[in-house]
């Protein structure tokens, strides 16, 4: 079992009523996948926000990170680099703003 | 790509002004004058355009244009430091051109007083070297994104929502752009502006700064811009993180093999955005008016008023003997409610209002109807000592 630090925009944490980062716990291989099941799990009113409800597809307006590279196109069932498994860093889900 | 500063010289006057950059070797003589020759267009005299105006301004930038249209409001001065009290009801760009001016004489201002908008804005920007985006909206900043695409003009991204805050340059020859990035704005609703969610009133001083220091390196030529990265900036962590944006081969716009020509219906591409104040999509016989409800009121009729607003607003505002139920609580509160009382629902502006009567019609509320023009109708025309928001 690893403990995924993930952090969320502002308005996810809004929606699911968190502050700052949230900690999931993945079972198994951790990829982008299994972390965003499991936020998905823990957080239900995020599904739909965060990938496409039916095709489980990354919305356009938001992307992921880890390490300071962007993760967004890259293979969902790929393992995350081990600083992320480790709890070291945090997968990051950056959404679409547009205050000014 | 920048203007020529060869035939640009530096008064005494501007020698005395700018000395604590002349004397610096990334600036001098050489860097001043580029800046005095660079023209800089501002969309937005707001938030971000604020700290942007000012210190651009400030900085001997020879030539700065600003497009905006609105008029300043007393809810604009928590954050936009380029407007004082005394410039409430004046046109931004008035108010901006005049307070620029104070700090900088020698710098010309242009007035844009206009909507940016696909018709106008590759006329807008072309004369320019550099555009920086402080927008407040998705079909401003796509629009900005694809005509500085279209022109190869840098644009100087950077937008902010409550604690948080981006800011990158798109558009660069070879770099990504706004699209690469984000390649469809989120649907209406889904992502709230800083009207509906509120904004930290220092965070746009942070970003614009980063914007405008991001403008002037453009401008000198020195240094490592935000180009193919985009800095994150969390106010309340106080932590500023860096991430990478590849340019998309694949980008509609800046790819390698673009698909989108020429300026497209951006309103159409965001979807048509319900403002709060805007008219919402309830069918009329599940309407109400503020005059209906106050006239039932006074009639002593026993019906329910139900606010969907947030707590913070309810402490702002609100109409007295109205129940409180946030929008996100209501599906599990439901059950506080009588499904046989006649019940009158609103918010600020009747959008999520409107949300809320779908709601609780779909849980077989037979007699909810939604209050047309939220609260803020209310205090126009009801009760005028409200205080508003
Ligand atoms: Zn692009």
């Amino acid at each position: 079992m690893a403990a995924i630090r993930v952090s969320l925009p502002t308005h996810l944490k809004t929606l699911s009523h968190v502050d700052g980062e949230i900690v999931v716990e993945v079972d198994g291989a951790v990829t982008q996948r299994t972390v965003i099941d499991a936020v998905e799990s823990k957080y239900p009113m995020l599904c739909g926000t965060i990938r496409d409800h039916v095709t489980k597809k990354r919305r356009p307006f938001i992307r992921f990170y880890a390490c300071e590279e962007d993760l967004s196109n890259e293979d969902l069932d790929a393992p995350l680099p081990e600083a992320v498994v480790s709890g070291q860093e945090t997968y990051f889900v950056i959404g679409a703003m547009a205050g000014g | 790509m920048m203007s020529n500063e060869s035939d640009t010289s530096l008064t005494p006057q501007e020698i005395a002004r700018y000395s604590r950059h002349l004397i610096m070797p990334e600036v001098a003589m050489d860097g001043q004058k580029r800046l005095k020759a660079a023209k800089v267009l501002l969309i937005g005299a707001g938030g971000l355009g604020s700290p942007l105006g000012l210190y651009l301004a400030a900085a001997g930038v020879g030539k700065i244009g600003i497009v905006d249209f609105d008029v300043v409001d007393y809810s604009n001065l928590q954050r936009q430091v380029m407007h004082t009290t005394n410039d409430v009801g004046r046109k931004k760009i008035d108010s901006a051109a005049e307070h620029l001016s104070a700090i900088n004489p020698e710098i010309e201002i242009v007035r844009h007083e206009t909507r940016i908008t696909s018709d106008n804005a590759l006329g807008l920007i072309e004369p320019y070297d550099i555009v920086i985006d402080g927008t407040d909206n998705f079909p401003t900043r796509y629009l900005t994104n694809d005509a500085c695409v279209l022109l190869g003009k840098p644009n100087i991204y950077g937008s902010i929502y409550r604690f948080e805050g981006q800011a990158s340059v798109f558009a660069t020859k070879g770099g990504p752009c706004y699209r690469c990035l984000f390649a469809e704005p989120p649907p209406p609703g889904a992502v709230p502006s800083c009207a509906e969610g509120g904004v930290l009133g220092i965070l746009p001083g942070v970003i614009g700064c980063i914007q405008a220091t991001e403008a002037i390196k453009l401008i000198l030529g020195k240094g490592r811009p935000l180009i193919a990265r985009l800095l994150l900036y969390d106010a309340m962590e106080m932590k500023f993180r860096e991430v990478k944006i590849k340019r998309n081969p694949e980008c509609p716009m800046c790819g390698d093999d673009p698909t989108i020509k020429a300026l497209i219906d951006y309103e159409q591409f965001c979807g048509v955005r319900g403002e709060e104040t805007g008219a919402a999509q309830v069918e009329s016989s599940f309407e109400t008016t503020v005059e209906d409800v106050k006239a039932r009121l006074n009639r002593g009729d026993d019906f329910d008023i139900l606010d969907v607003r947030n707590p913070e607003e309810w402490a702002i505002c609100h109409i007295d003997g109205a129940k409180l139920i946030p929008l996100g609580e209501l599906p599990m509160r439901m059950h506080e409610l009588d499904k046989s009382r006649d019940i009158a629902v609103h918010c600020k502006g009747g959008v999520r209002s409107a949300k809320a009567v779908g709601i609780l019609r779909e849980a077989g509320f037979a007699k909810v109807k939604n209050v047309q023009g939220g609260i803020l109708e209310w205090a126009r025309a009801i009760d005028p000592s409200m205080p508003t928001y």
